[in-house]
């Protein structure tokens, strides 16, 4: 047994025997903390983000095709970039059987925003050479003069490129490339001294708290399986999701956000992965080292523990949108067989509409990914090659570029067979890259079951 | 438990409805054997026995060389057969292919009834595993650097059901590089047409007409059991009877009756040749070749050194216009 292995089993051994372990409440350690505070869990900030996330997402369907455009675009902006209003929660909402205790999103954090806590790295996905923050303003602006959030002219499904991409350039990016990076360094956010001034947390546990909201899974998550995960998520079990039993889902610490139902959501198509249970049990793991330290230093030996914790939590994440990517290029494969086949004007807008939606979640993840920590290199040009600027649209022209004011240019054409050959090949590029194993709407599985069932050609016999 | 394990898994093709050798196979071969010594030859039930477990044949030099050789070639197979080009890396490769053609869009049949697409398929994958069998083990006779290495296939001076694995592991592998490209042309051209409704009608995990071509008898191609078809579906299956012809050692029986399960490429190609009321075949090589009946040393270097001699003699002969 490898050292590797040996660690991965003991923390999943760990995970299961502490199944019904929460994260949180967890105890002040500061040693000279006068208040009187007696937990230290906070990651209330993030929950709000989620929450402005999921409310931009219903916001970008609600254009009308350019006439209530320039209202649109400030409501959305407001969720975007914060309001010294008190802004209402678009979504989550109460359904019946899924109430939720919050109704505006001070009641979970004001101040917050989104834009704060962008990517501004460069997005070579999008066309006109912008950083991922610009990407999202271009986004916006684009969304709100759409019909419904889609614009049939390029095929961009607005609510699920904001949404997805979000996940990654907000979520993703935050918790890997500075939560679980830099502020796990000895001398940024020390863990013998508060986070900031009169806090009753240490700036190691605040900086861990912050990580682990971003992943948006609930603090009983142990305790939940995929599937329950997965229908929280959905608002379909309030009782799963009332941790504890007041009768309201409570967003702070009871509720599902994108990160984590998409790690739910691979783990329960099959047996292949167990990615929500590997991050959980690691922030759970690592926020307990911390606690054992006492309101110390943290000692390298420590730190070094803790930042595998944190590459745990990086690579399964990273591998979720791995997963997530390669499941929507093979919606937007079959998609396309769809669209060939529709009949009738109606049949084929229906179509048209399904895959540009599956082809915007394809390319908000592509970006996500694309916005972590690491740089992808030539994988993600090839993969930006491969799923281009738009889906090839119904004229067979697609988006090639914008012009100086941002007007997307089509002038190139290509045929369905070879968009669809360019969705195997970006499966093949994510399962080569990255060993993902769930492999959802795997377009070689046919395939790759009927040789199964001719069995193998080796050894046969001869005559 | 590694050495318990290797050694159940030389013998597996004994309980692997997936091949010829199946001990369900065998005992159906038997009994239709009985049947048709009983009725068609009106031998008493000792005597049908006696012909059935012929001691002389099963433990001829012959058969006792095709026992080793099923050991150290399922051996061997273990070791090459993961280095080996499989169906569906073949498969894969054509279907990115297909979507790269102009003339032909991807799904364009995909509403094609789900029955008829399974059995189309089923068909198809028979049909051409089948000719493409014919096709190779006709070469494995032209060509004399493939001859020099299916000799040792005809060097059997006796047939018995295992007689099928004396084959050199050259052999194993043309017939293995065959099978994955066959097989994987038929996938990929049938996925790409058809999509998701493509399946294969299979009992006992096998293609139901390979299930229906092993209980009727396929083990008595390989057995001194001469069983003949009427002359019409010798037209269009290869009988037993027929298939030992192929063996005989006689000169006017000579290259005929390459096929498999299908006599019908045999025919339109001029290589069909009908069972003969005479059953006393003499099997083997004929005395002017080299034999390597019996030794395993000769079994396994003399095609390679016969294939040296023939390349050697290519080099080294002048060159002619």
């Amino acid at each position: 047994m490898t050292l590797k292995s040996l660690f991965l089993a003991t923390t999943l051994c760990a995970g299961t025997a502490l199944s019904a372990e929460s994260y949180g409440p967890f105890p002040v350690t500061l040693q000279d903390y006068a208040g009187d505070k007696t937990n230290t869990v906070s990651y209330s900030g993030q929950i709000a983000r989620h929450v402005l996330e999921n409310s931009l997402k219903k916001l970008a369907a609600n254009g009308d095709g350019g006439a209530n455009a320039a209202e649109l675009e400030a409501q959305m902006l407001s969720y975007f970039d914060g309001s010294d209003a008190d802004l209402p929660i678009i979504a989550p909402v109460s359904k019946d059987g899924f109430a939720i205790k919050q109704t505006t999103v001070n009641e979970i954090s004001s101040g917050k925003n989104i834009s704060g806590k962008f990517y501004e790295g460069a997005m070579p996905a999008w066309p006109g050479n912008m950083t991922g923050k610009q990407v999202a303003y271009h986004m916006i602006k684009k969304a709100a003069a759409a019909n419904k959030g889609f614009d049939a002219e390029t095929g961009y499904d607005y609510a699920q490129l904001i949404s997805k991409f979000t996940m990654g350039a907000m979520a993703y990016n935050q918790a890997v490339d500075n939560y679980l990076d830099e502020k796990l360094e000895a001398d940024n956010k020390p863990n013998n001294a508060p986070y900031s001034d009169g806090a009753a947390y240490t700036g190691k546990e605040h900086s861990w708290d912050e990580g682990f909201g971003y992943w948006g899974a609930p603090a009983h998550a142990l305790e939940l399986s995929a599937n329950d995960i997965y229908n929280v998520s959905k608002q379909k079990s309030g009782d799963v999701a009332d941790a504890n039993a007041d009768g309201v889902i409570d967003l702070k610490s009871e509720m599902v956000f994108g990160p984590a139902y998409y790690a739910a959501s691979f783990d329960r198509s099959g047996d292949a992965t167990t990615y929500a249970q590997n991050i959980m049990s690691a922030y759970l793991e690592g926020r307990k080292l911390i606690v054992s330290a006492g309101g110390e230093a943290l000692s390298a030996e420590q730190r070094a523990t803790l930042k595998g914790y944190a590459a745990t939590i990086e690579s399964n994440w990273e591998l979720v949108l791995a997963e997530a990517s390669f499941k929507y290029a093979g919606s937007v494969y079959s998609d396309i067989d769809k669209l060939k086949a529709a009949e009738g004007e109606e049949a084929k807008a229906e179509a048209y509409r399904n895959y540009g939606k599956h082809w915007s979640e394809l390319k908000g993840f592509a970006m996500a990914l694309q916005s972590g920590k690491n740089n992808l290199g030539a994988t993600a040009v090839e993969l930006n090659n491969l799923i281009g600027f738009g889906p090839v649209t119904l004229d067979n022209s697609y988006v090639t570029g914008v012009d100086a004011d941002g007007n997307f240019l089509k002038d190139k054409r290509m045929t369905w067979n070879d968009y669809q050959l360019n969705m195997l090949k970006v499966q093949k590029l994510l399962s080569d890259s990255f060993g993902i194993k769930a492999l959802n709407n795997n377009q070689l599985a046919d395939l790759e079951g009927l040789a199964e069932k001719l069995g193998a050609a080796s050894n046969a016999e001869t005559d | 438990m590694d050495y318990l394990d290797s050694l159940v898994s030389i013998f597996s093709d004994f309980v692997n409805p997936r091949k010829r050798v199946f001990l369900g196979y065998l005992a159906l071969s038997i009994l239709i054997a009985f049947v048709w010594l009983l009725i068609a030859r009106r031998n008493s039930m000792g005597q049908a026995l006696g012909r059935i477990f012929d001691r002389k044949i099963f433990f001829s030099g012959s058969s006792k060389a095709d026992y080793k050789v099923f050991v150290i070639n399922q051996i061997i197979a273990m070791i090459i057969s993961p280095m080996l080009l499989t169906q569906i890396a073949i498969a894969t490769a054509l279907f990115f292919a297909l979507h790269e053609q102009g003339f032909i869009s991807k799904g364009v049949f995909e509403d094609t009834n789900a029955g008829l697409v399974v059995a189309l398929f089923s068909a198809a994958i028979f049909i051409v595993d089948d000719f493409t069998k014919y096709l190779l083990h006709r070469w494995m006779h032209r060509w004399p650097s493939l001859w020099a290495i299916h000799k040792v296939h005809h060097s059997a001076t006796t047939l018995t059901p295992v007689t099928v694995y004396r084959v050199h592991p050259l052999e194993g592998v043309l017939f293995g590089l065959r099978s994955a490209i066959a097989q994987g042309a038929v996938l990929s051209i049938f996925v790409f047409l058809f999509g998701d409704t493509v399946d294969l009608y299979t009992v006992v995990g096998v293609n139901v007409l390979v299930f229906v071509f092993h209980v009727t008898g396929s083990n008595l191609r390989h057995s001194h059991i001469g069983i003949r078809y009427w002359p019409w579906l010798e037209h269009i299956l290869i009988s037993p009877a027929q298939h030992q012809l192929h063996h005989s050692i006689a000169r006017r029986h000579y290259d005929k009756n390459f096929g498999v399960a299908l006599a019908v490429w045999d025919w339109l190609f001029g290589s069909l040749g009908l069972s003969e009321e005479d059953e006393s075949l003499e099997f083997g090589l004929e005395p002017g070749e080299k034999g390597y009946e019996t030794g395993l040393k000769g079994l396994y270097l003399g095609p390679l050194q016969e294939i040296a001699r023939i390349a050697k003699r290519r080099v080294s002969a002048p060159l002619k216009r």
